[in-house]
């Protein structure tokens, strides 16, 4: 296996089109693949040292640079608004101390685990996801972009640069997750928004397959039971599926604290 | 005489080294030219082996051997670990070692490990231990192999077995070993009690969780000496298990006891029977270091357990009788198992008028099975201690009360027949009774409980022997081959000073080994502080005559009059008249010096027993939604006999209490009905972390041992035995279900109070 | 297959050079080529932070990293954790506190409660024990852990001495 270190974006796409080639950023997600032998790649193509770090808010938008860790997150002042409060609060949560100054935005949305938290909060915040390859540049709805389990719209020698949130004035948003206790990702996992028009955003995430949205209906909750949701030895789907809506009901309850300013 | 140093709090002596990573511990070392060896493992639960396919593994760069059974040097027939480090012919366990590969690096070994091919005939895989005992069943292990022995049982828990049976069930031969207690007519008794209570508990099979997995070096010297290098619990009994397995005399084999990572029942013999092994085979130095995934594999675990059990009692609360079908899921290949202590404990510390206890040993194509701390005790308290509680309720009588009114006492006749030495069963439960929580309980908050359990370990004993010695400078340095598992050097440092008369700084603990040390068995059953500890004691008396009379002629006044303090040897009531230890010892250390070095040797050998009694309380709350248990507190009482050092007793309760927290929340090792292992790393099988575990309070309760040094005892293993089922009450007193299978995960409790409408 | 190279890294303040492959792990750099054995490895999911150091000062798990992306960076071992010959409060406290039983599990304690105490100084209990989630221990119950990192804060926010 090989190991190279781009200087530019443009050199890691180049290399990236080597064949089983990967792009490594923080490597918490990629390293443990590659200890289990389940990924093989031939070449790695560290990025972890590229520009593209950066939290960057203005007045309607937050752009968060792929390589930004879940400590920058979780540290972030300008995350601090309720809009955009499910952020910190997933990140906090996401693995531990350790995990968190190194794993990366994009690292974690590139590999779509399927009880990985994040993609929960992209969706419920209806973020776009910005995609670079050789040739140009394109911009993908979260909504677009997690296909299946370890799934994703990305082409094969393509980079997620950045994640673009829009921000909705006036609304709360919040994470809430019951962890498996071995390995602490989310049994169930639930990103939600809540919108001074009175609309709901809920997204899940753990149930089995790639994270959803729930149809934002009056109630998201309501289009549970027609949900896709797979159970395991540890959590049968009858569980499962009631823990969603357990999950659905507290995000969106703290979500709408905050946005009512009621939260502590 | 200065202020005692027995009960002060000190640093453990080998806190420095490990604070700043200086302790080398087993896979630390460097060996010059060593080979490292990685673990082919058997894909099937219970097969026929039929072909290791080597060549595209001795192809990869840097491989030097692929080993089998074959290869080994194994002197005898055997189907236990030490005796079978590698299958025969037939494979008994998915994970089972069936090959070893070994190379100039672990990269290389690693990479070769993929490249071995086995072919394997399978054959049924026994995994339902209660259908595994029926007769007609297919067998777990179908070729006869010499079940040799070895001693490892007598380390944990090496009690009777019970009466022989004239009446005999219908058994198949996957029943290795049936244990049956019987006194007075429990039956009958129980039908004319006023209240019973009864159910079937099943706890899984749970792994130790040692931090630093599984590893042993060996190397032959050239002088043809077997040196192994190991993470092991006890030194002697490795050399011994190692003479089985290879057929040498004791003095061909060297072990040593490198500083252990955590081990708590489960480091005896496993990896060294390899490494030795491919040593003896290849004639180079070679080390097996398992990846956590082998370790969870390829190691062994604590047994299953299904217990049917029934109490009954009068209505003033007195106990009646008790009757146990105990269950004991053995796994695939080791030499004993835990139906006999089971059968013991599960009486818990009360009197009982009448018992009928069986206890089953079956043999599954599961693991070997292994001790972890408090071997079948953990089980076996669950069942009693949640009956215990049912009891309560029945009868409207408080819980701590019922339990007090029963407790045994000192010659109270047990269920082994045997009465029971001193033990602080009583003063633990009237302890707890006085904390606040216990106070506090019937005003909690809604689904919140709190809950309590006791439970005993009956201790072990071993002769043992050691040597403390005096140096030149007036220190001591305390010789003794005891593994460290718990702190026991510190201890030993105390005992020593404070019986030889120095301060604890003067003193230092070495560990020895087979060929250089005093005997000590292994660190294990809760006996090293009681046993080598006393001949510590004894040793540090012997080196204290010695120092006595080369100072009375020094100082021309008898021994008696003379008193030892802080170096010092002095005249009792003339303290200026005196000399210190180390000129004393300088006077002894020299070419013509006119005394014999100031050093004793001291030997233990005690036959009375010193159990410890710990009792908990947990409070508990449960998230009726989820079906999460959060524990909000964590009380441990304990009868320590005497705390030598309150700081490093508290560390074992508290330790005790976490892991059984894990028993009771987290743990359990779950294979599928093929018998492949489907919580294979900590990713499925989940240890508790420090956000899970709350504060512990600890309350040490002293009873002293009459034969132990200072009154202590061995106390490892009490603290974890009854925590379960503490906060399984907690759980029944906050939200009204009851749990009668471990561990209490989130799903079972949602859907335990979903069943229960409640 | 890429032959191994020599990588030079900063370890505990000083240029050291080991012999590597892309596919070495920092933590067998560290232990095999560096002879630096206080750094452990304890499981293979990378979870029990038995490998943590310090990399520009933040906790990472070292099992969990190529050493070739250490390149670069300072990394800190426990062996190069004491101040001048003399014990860092940290582990003084470890040491006073009786944080450690059998000791596999502590270098990573200590190098985590560092990173710990350098962003939060005055961390409650809950903190603390949020903070060593990536940190197993299977002999204290963690209890000493925390009193031990509590006490190692009081004695660094009050300017200890190194």
């Amino acid at each position: 296996m090989e190991h190279v270190r781009p200087s530019t974006l443009d050199e890691a796409l180049e290399g990236l089109a080597a064949p089983d080639a990967k792009a490594l950023a923080g490597g918490q997600s990629l390293l443990p693949v590659m200890k289990l032998r389940i990924v093989r790649p031939s070449v790695l193509v560290d990025i972890g040292r590229l520009e593209l770090g950066g939290v960057h808010m203005s007045e309607n938008e937050l752009r968060l640079g792929a390589l930004t860790t879940w400590d920058e997150l979780e540290s972030a002042q300008e995350l601090g608004r309720p809009a955009l409060a499910a952020l910190a609060e997933c990140a906090s949560g996401i693995g531990d101390l350790q995990v968190r100054n190194r794993g990366t935005l994009g690292g974690s949305l590139a590999h779509a685990d399927p009880a990985s938290d994040m993609p929960a909060v992209v969706l419920a915040l209806g973020a776009q996801i910005v995609l670079r390859a050789a040739s140009g540049e394109r911009t993908v709805s979260a909504e677009e972009f997690f296909l299946g389990p370890f799934t994703t719209a990305l082409g094969p020698a393509e980079l997620i640069t950045e994640v673009v949130f829009p921000l909705v004035e006036g609304s709360g948003s919040a994470y809430v997750k019951v962890e498996h206790p071995a390995s602490g990702f989310a049994l169930a996992g639930a990103a939600a928004v809540v919108r001074p028009d009175g609309g709901q955003s809920v997204a899940l995430t753990g149930m089995g397959g790639q994270a959803f949205l729930l149809a934002s209906d009056a109630d998201p909750v309501d289009a549970l039971p027609d949900a896709e949701i797979y159970g395991d030895r540890f959590a049968p789907v009858e569980y499962r599926r009631h823990l969603a809506g357990v999950v659905a009901r507290r995000a969106l309850d703290r979500a709408r604290e905050r946005m009512e300013g009621t939260d502590e | 005489m200065s202020e005692s140093v027995i009960g002060v709090s000190r640093p453990r002596v080998d806190a420095p080294d490990k604070v700043t990573g200086a302790t080398h511990f087993a896979a630390d070392g460097h060996v010059h030219g060593l080979l490292h060896a990685r673990l082919v493992l058997s894909t099937e639960a219970h097969a026929l082996l039929q072909r290791v396919e080597r060549d595209a593994a001795l192809a990869v760069p840097g491989v030097v051997a692929v080993l089998t059974a074959d290869d080994l040097p194994l002197a005898s027939a055997g189907s236990d670990r030490t005796t079978e480090p590698l299958a025969r012919t037939e494979v008994v366990f998915a994970g089972q070692p069936v090959a070893l590969v070994v190379a100039e690096s672990e990269a290389a070994a690693e990479d070769a490990v993929e490249a071995v091919v086995v072919e394997y005939e399978p054959l049924p895989a026994v995994v339902d231990v209660e259908d595994a005992m029926l007769p007609g069943r297919a067998l777990a292990r179908v070729l006869e192999e010499d079940a040799g022995g070895g001693d490892l049982e007598s380390i944990h828990a090496g009690v009777d077995k019970g009466q022989e049976d004239g009446e005999e069930e219908q058994l198949s031969g996957n029943v290795l070993d049936t244990v049956h207690r019987n006194a007075g007519d429990a039956t009958a008794l129980l039908e004319t009690s006023d209240v019973v209570v009864s159910g079937t508990f099943r706890t899984p099979w749970v792994y130790q969780a040692y931090i630093e997995p599984q590893v042993a070096t060996a190397w032959l010297e050239p002088n043809e000496t077997l040196v192994v290098s190991t993470s092991t619990q006890g030194s002697f009994v490795t050399q011994r298990e190692l003479a089985r397995a290879f057929g040498l005399p004791l003095e061909r084999i060297r072990v040593i006891a490198e500083p252990l990572g955590g081990a708590f029942g489960g480091k005896l013999a496993l990896m060294e029977p390899l490494a030795a092994g491919a040593a003896l085979a290849l004639r180079r130095p070679v080390r097996v270091v398992l990846t956590r995934a082998e370790d969870f594999q390829a190691t062994n675990p604590a047994s299953a357990q299904v217990t049917h059990l029934k109490i009954g009692a009068r209505k003033d609360g007195t106990l009646t009788a008790i009757a146990a079908r105990m269950i004991v899921d053995r796994g695939s290949n080791a030499g004993w198992g835990v139906e006999g202590i089971t059968s013991l404990l599960v009486a818990g510390p009360y009197r009982w008028e009448a018992h009928e206890i069986r206890g089953y040993g079956v043999q599954t194509n599961r693991f070997t099975f292994g001790a972890y701390r408090g071997p079948g005790a953990p089980t076996a308290a669950f069942a009693l201690e949640t009956l215990m509680d049912e009891l309560a309720v029945e009868l409207e009588l408080d819980p701590l009360e019922l339990r007090l009114q029963n407790a045994v006492v000192e010659d109270d006749v047990g269920v082994s027949g045997n009465p029971f030495p001193r033990m602080g069963a009583v003063e633990v439960l009237e302890r707890i009774r006085t904390h606040p929580l216990w106070q506090s309980r019937d005003s909690l908050p809604d689904n919140e409980g709190v809950g309590l359990a006791a439970g005993y370990w009956p201790g072990g004993n071993e002769p043992a022997a050691a040597v403390c010695r005096v140096n030149q400078d007036g220190t001591m340095t305390v010789v003794t081959s005891a593994v460290d598992m718990s702190g026991v050097n510190t201890g030993f440092a105390a005992i020593a000073a404070e019986t030889f008369g120095l301060s604890p700084d003067q003193v230092r603990v070495v560990a020895a080994d087979t060929a250089t040390g005093p005997y000590s068995g292994a660190s294990g059953g809760s006996k090293v502080t009681y046993t080598v500890g006393k001949a510590v004691l004894k040793a540090a008396e012997a080196a204290r005559e010695k120092l006595l009379a080369a100072a009375s002629e020094e100082l021309e006044i008898a021994p008696a009059d003379l008193e030892v303090v802080d170096g010092v040897v002095r005249a009792v009531g003339a303290p200026d008249h005196s000399i210190t230890v180390a000129e004393i010892s300088g006077k002894a250390l020299r070419f013509g010096g006119r005394y014999e070095p100031i050093e004793g040797h001291g030997g233990s050998a005690q036959t009375r027993g010193a159990p410890s009694v710990a009792a908990h309380l947990a409070h508990a709350r449960v998230d009726r939604e989820t079906g999460e248990i959060t524990l909000l507190a964590h009380v441990i009482a304990q009868d320590v006999g005497r705390a030598l050092n309150p700081a490093l007793v508290e560390g074992q309760m508290r330790g005790g209490a976490a892991q059984g927290i894990g028993w009771a929340l987290y743990e359990e090792l779950v294979h599928d009905e093929n018998g492949q292992l489907l919580t294979g790393s900590f990713l499925d099988y989940a240890i508790p972390l420090a956000e899970r575990v709350p504060d512990i309070d600890t309350l040490i309760v002293e009873v002293p041992a009459p034969d132990g040094p200072f009154g202590a005892k061995g106390i490892g293993e009490a603290p974890v035995i009854a925590a379960a089922p503490a906060i399984a009450n907690a759980v029944a007193a906050a939200v009204g279900i009851r749990l009668r299978e471990l561990p209490m995960t989130a799903p079972r409790v949602w859907a335990t109070l979903e069943e229960s409408g409640a | 297959m890429p032959a191994a190279r020599q990588l030079e890294l900063v370890i505990n303040g000083e240029r050291r050079s080991a012999e590597v492959e892309p596919r070495t792990l920092l933590v067998h750099a560290l232990r095999d080529g560096l002879g630096l054995t206080g750094t452990h490895v304890g499981c293979d999911t990378s979870q029990c932070g038995a490998c943590t150091v310090l990399l520009d000062g933040r906790a990472v798990k070292s099992c969990t990293m190529l050493a070739v992306q250490a390149e670069g960076a300072e990394v800190t071992t426990i062996e190069g954790f004491a101040r001048n010959d003399e014990l860092h409060p940290i582990q003084r406290a470890f040491v006073e506190h009786h944080g450690l039983q059998c000791g596999f599990c502590t270098p990573g304690m200590i190098l985590t409660a560092s990173d710990l105490l350098t962003r939060a100084p005055d961390p409650d209990d809950a903190t603390i024990r949020r903070a060593l989630r990536g940190n197993f221990c299977r002999c204290t119950g963690y209890q000493s852990i925390v009193d031990s990192v509590r006490a190692a804060a009081t004695a660094l926010r009050e300017g200890e001495a190194a």
